[in-house]
């Protein structure tokens, strides 16, 4: 068969480039390896209930009036009407480095400013200049990598300061060790403290459901269960993909929203060399009965906490790095309707080696597993308060989980350190979007696969 | 189309990519973009529209002389002068 256009990947980039894609050539086909959309933010079921896999909060939180806001932007070029969206807004977060500091942050940018001001009054011009110069800088123009850690050292003053603007922008989202481009950081800065964190009404399958609907009625069509093994191409020209069914799809134009290595991989291209090391996490959740939910913080919807002088973001050699990491309390946005259990999300660092060396013993995976689990329980609680004795069921995710569900290589939730900000791959007419692309989150991977079509695919229609 | 016509076809485009664009106090002779608070993404939409309804291929290089809404009139009218 022969369609104008295929995209590889139901993760968020690849569902909104297949939506911006069918607003103007019906015939799209989307492609996904799992039987579930939605890639690294997909769900699954156990004890009766949803998790979810990936979605702690969305960021870049914007009111419908606000045009220009990334947010609304997206929904425009979705043709998704944002009045139909039920949005809930974060209460407050926090960057706690432990026996130092703490600051708070909301969806109202003046609470982190008079945090600074309180706290550290010695920076407050130096966060002053950091705003005017975000406010004027164009993070979208094509620049060689910047260090952000030394352009905020340089204004701010203070290498404690440095630290926790940083650590919550490098959680959510640097793919590299202890720094970030200034670029990333203009754009993470902006969708993590200047708009801020909400979550869609319900869960991430019906805001999935949305997205798969909208597609559909534009006359898309999605495939699950369905691997792209073999890409072919000749002198730079792609002619259409090869399934594990040995199905052909011939198209015109090819997106592709794996990965740089995955994609180089069915193309049968050598991998390119890589510089760095691939970031792992390990995720764990906690779910209490909502009865329990007076032990825990009323008003705390993330928590990123550290305890090591100085911070550090890198691949710990062990499980899991306890140091720091992300405490996420999903049940603490606003106006949320009352479910029968709440959780306690916690994610660290960790090492993918590790634990694929470690998953050849099943047994002896399950029981680290376990282990790194309670471990974390007894971390995070020195935040929380103490909530084990009313966990009524617990799982954890680690690399070697993410890389089986969402062939992300090494379960590197962030991608490849370098990334391909035009998504030119080097082919006439086959392109790069999503998590390689370079705009993270789930807003930001949403603007890549829009992005991206507009910039190299509606041009040539 | 008369020049009323393309006018409204792209007032209607306009209105169908944002549903709140304010066009009372529009001047047909300054960009679009400024006045609506539409960026280079939005601007697509209005080039692709013309070319779903009205099967127009607008090279990339003709862009910018439909930036405001009497350089569009000008630009499409010898274009949709038989639709």
């Amino acid at each position: 068969m022969k369609v104008p256009s295929v995209v590889i990947g139901g993760g968020l980039s690849g569902l909104a480039a297949a939506i911006r894609l069918a607003r103007f050539c019906p015939d799209v086909i989307l492609l996904e390896q799992h039987t579930r959309l939605g890639g690294l933010n997909s769900y699954y079921y156990r004890n009766k209930t949803l998790l979810e896999t990936g979605l702690h909060a969305i960021t870049n939180y914007a009111e419908p009036g606000n045009k220009k806001a990334p947010l609304n932007r997206l929904l425009r070029q979705l043709k998704i009407n944002r009045k139909s969206l039920v949005f809930h807004q974060q209460k407050t977060s926090e960057v706690r480095f432990n026996n130092q500091e703490s600051l708070l942050f909301s969806n109202d940018f003046s609470l982190l400013n008079k945090e600074i001001a309180l706290k550290f009054p010695g920076s407050t011009s130096g966060f002053h200049r950091l705003c005017s110069f975000l406010d004027d800088f164009n993070p979208f123009l094509p620049a060689p990598f910047r260090s952000a850690k030394q352009y905020l050292s340089e204004t701010l003053d203070d290498p404690l300061l440095v630290d926790m603007l940083l650590c919550p922008l490098m959680y959510y989202g640097s793919s590299i060790e202890n720094d970030m481009d200034l670029a990333q950081f203009a754009i993470m800065f902006q969708a993590i403290y200047k708009e801020g964190f909400f979550r869609p009404g319900g869960n991430i399958k019906d805001f999935l459901t949305i997205l798969s609907d909208h597609f559909k009625s534009l006359g898309g069509t999605i495939r699950l269960g369905v691997k792209v093994t073999r890409i072919h191409h000749t002198q730079g020209s792609i002619s259409g993909v090869l399934l594990d069914t040995g199905e052909v799809i011939e198209c015109d134009h090819l997106l592709s929203t794996i990965g740089l290595q995955e994609t180089r991989k069915i193309l049968h291209l050598e991998e390119s060399e890589e510089q760095h090391q691939r970031l792992g996490f390990v995720e764990s959740i906690y779910q209490v009965p909502a009865d329990a939910i007076s032990t825990l913080p009323s008003d705390r919807t993330v928590i990123f906490y550290n305890e090591n002088e100085p911070f550090s973001y890198q691949q710990p050699d062990d499980y899991a790095d306890y140091n720091s990491g992300v405490i996420c309390l999903p049940y603490n946005f606003k106006n949320l309707n009352t479910s029968a259990t709440v959780e306690v999300r916690s994610t660290h660092l960790a090492s993918y080696t590790k634990w694929k060396e470690t998953r050849k013993n099943r047994e002896q995976y399950a029981e680290v597993k376990n282990a790194v689990r309670r471990n974390s329980l007894a971390t995070i609680e020195k935040y929380v308060g103490k909530f084990r004795t009313n966990i009524v069921y617990e799982d954890t995710f680690t690399p070697v989980t993410i890389e089986r569900y969402t062939a992300k290589k090494h379960g590197a939730i962030y991608g490849s350190a370098m990334k391909i900000k035009d998504g030119d791959i080097g082919f006439k007419n086959l392109f790069l979007a999503g998590t390689d692309q370079g705009f993270l989150g789930i807003v930001g991977s949403m603007l890549s696969g829009v992005s991206i079509v507009n910039q190299h695919i509606l041009p040539k229609f | 189309m008369t020049s009323e016509e393309i006018k409204d076809l792209i007032l209607e485009i306009i209105e169908d990519i944002d549903d709140e664009a304010d066009f009372d106090s529009l001047n047909p002779d300054e960009p679009l973009r400024d006045q609506l608070d539409l960026d280079s993404m939005d601007f697509l939409d209005i080039v692709m529209e013309l070319r779903k309804r009205h099967q127009l291929q607008i090279p990339e290089e003709d862009y910018p002389q439909l930036a405001s809404l009497n350089s569009c009139v000008r630009y499409l009218e010898p274009l949709l002068k038989d639709a």
